[in-house]
């Protein structure tokens, strides 16, 4: 019984009237609307189904009724969800030197700092800047620097792998590779620092590429002629994408070692490097990325 | 028999899964957040005001419209009229369902008129909102969450019962209006504690009996 109904059946008793309130009519339930289903309707363009070949992108994905189709939006949180936990992962201080490699870090004090002060994870800091002077090789040709950047996750799955391959790729082509380095909360121009304390003559940094769907394990490698604090990203030839559904790192590798090579030959790095003059090899032909399925809907 | 339930009788109820955007803004709506409507008639307003407030705690809907009619649910333009038309809006169906659902709920069960005088001659609305939803606290001016006494009597019997119920607790007036409204009844909103406002309105409910058992030369 309601609050007001208990009130005044109170009311009621305390003015004198003996018969109980009448109860409150039964509920009849309304009738709910036809429900109106909605059957899946597949794509039926030609040319978005075609389209949907070549790319991980959201198309050609039809619709049900005005609305994706449940599978659609379940793999779409899923992909979602792996981006996100691949940005939140950090990469743990002892992993650096578990794996052989000389740990350095940025001025960045914590991983949500590194997130929001994209300026101080270029830059190391002063204990860090002393160890590259201490414990790296100068004056070499190459030097290589692993990164988590954005994707902790990336790093720890495929940098080591790719460190390793692009330091024989080089050696393979006479050029002299430096101490092999690890960032912690680095961004991309760290190599300038890096590049410039060790005296190389080209600076690579390897690290976790900003997750898109689906993607949190994708490396990115950016190659810079003249390491210098300064050099602006015109300077830099990149590849993006390295991971086991896009460029594989052994093929990255070849391709990051033609660059410094090229990079050595010309003098130069980024816009002003001439591509046309890097081999066969650096463009290969590469399959369509296919779309992992990460839910059963 | 005195204060005797009058279950306010819903007489439509109809849905607009998506309603145009001319007319979702011609009745207060946000055509940018309101796709679909819920449309209810009935025959009793101020227990419709308190059906809507209390759809606004189970859905995220908007009451967009709520109008009492002249000259009340007697002289009604037709047999589906009633007193008032209330319009609630959402962006989901689902929640309009939901929200119909809530208010039909409370018009069977919660908010209704009372008979004060056995004859139905005399009727009274003494209702308590322990917790007062989105709507009715927008209209009210205070928080969602607080009680309120909803008050409603015919001219003479509200004014006296107006002066009793502020008197028997410490509420405060929110609103108070005096007749002649759309429906020629007073309409006055209390607020105070929980129990003020219980207090409050069984003195109103109780001045309104005493004066229709004896109107004159007391």
């Amino acid at each position: 019984m309601s609050l007001t109904r208990q009130l005044i059946a109170a009311l009621r008793d305390s003015l004198g009237s003996s018969a109980p309130m009448a109860p409150a009519p039964k509920l009849t339930p309304v009738p709910a609307p036809p429900a109106r289903v909605y059957t899946p309707s597949h794509e039926h363009s030609a040319f978005a189904a075609e389209a949907a070949r070549h790319t991980t992108a959201l198309v050609g994905i039809g619709h049900v009724g005005t609305r994706y189709a449940t599978d659609v939006v379940l793999q779409f949180q899923a992909e979602l969800a792996v981006a996100h936990a691949a940005v939140g992962a950090e990469l743990p201080v002892e992993w650096a030197e578990a794996h052989g490699f000389v740990g350095v870090a940025t001025q960045v004090t914590s991983h949500r700092e590194f997130l929001l002060r994209p300026d101080l994870g270029r830059r190391l800091d002063d204990a860090s800047a002393a160890i590259v002077r201490a414990r790296c090789k100068q004056q070499i040709d190459v030097q290589i620097v692993v990164a988590d950047g954005l994707s902790a996750v990336a790093c720890m799955q495929t940098g080591k792998v790719l460190h390793d391959a692009v330091a024989r790729a080089c050696e393979a082509r006479g050029l002299s590779v430096g101490t092999p380095v690890a960032a912690r909360f680095a961004r991309v121009w760290l190599e300038d620092e890096i590049g410039q304390i060790t005296r190389a003559k080209v600076a690579m940094i390897l690290l976790g590429e900003r997750p898109g769907l689906g993607t949190g394990d994708g490396l990115s490698a950016y190659v810079v002629f003249d390491p210098k604090i300064g050099n602006t990203d015109g300077d830099r030839n990149m590849i993006s994408n390295i991971h086991a559904r896009g460029i594989a790192p052994e093929d990255a590798a070849q391709r990051l070692a033609a660059f410094a090579a090229a990079m050595i030959e010309q003098r130069t790095s980024g816009v002003t490097l001439d591509l046309a003059r890097l081999g066969g090899n650096t463009r290969g032909y590469r399959a369509p990325q296919v779309r992992q399925k990460l839910v059963n809907a | 028999m005195i204060l005797e339930p009058i279950t306010p009788t819903v007489l439509s109820v109809r849905r607009l899964q998506n309603a145009d955007p001319a007319l979702i803004a011609s009745y207060g709506g946000d055509p940018a957040r309101h796709t679909a409507l819920g449309l209810v008639t009935c025959d009793q307003d101020d227990a419709m005001y308190v059906a809507l407030d209390e759809a606004t705690k189970h859905a995220p809907i908007d009451v967009i419209f709520a109008k009492s009619f002249y000259a009340g649910a007697a002289h009604a333009s037709g047999r589906l009229s009633g007193e008032i038309l209330g319009v609630i809006a959402a962006a989901d169906p689902a929640a309009i369902e939901a929200a119909l659902e809530a208010l039909l709920r409370c018009l069977a069960h919660d908010a209704c008129f009372y008979d004060a005088d056995g004859k139905r001659g005399v009727t009274v609305f003494p209702h308590v909102i322990a917790s007062l939803g989105e709507y009715l606290s927008r209209e009210a001016g205070l928080a969602a969450g607080e009680p309120m006494a909803y008050l409603v009597a015919p001219p003479l019997e509200a004014t006296v019962g107006l002066d009793a119920a502020l008197k028997a607790a410490t509420v405060r007036a929110v609103r108070i209006t005096p007749p002649p409204t759309e429906t020629n009844f007073a309409c006055a909103w209390l607020t105070g504690s929980l129990d003020a406002c219980e207090a409050a309105a069984v003195a109103y409910a109780a001045a309104v009996v005493d004066v229709a058992a004896a109107p004159k030369y007391k």
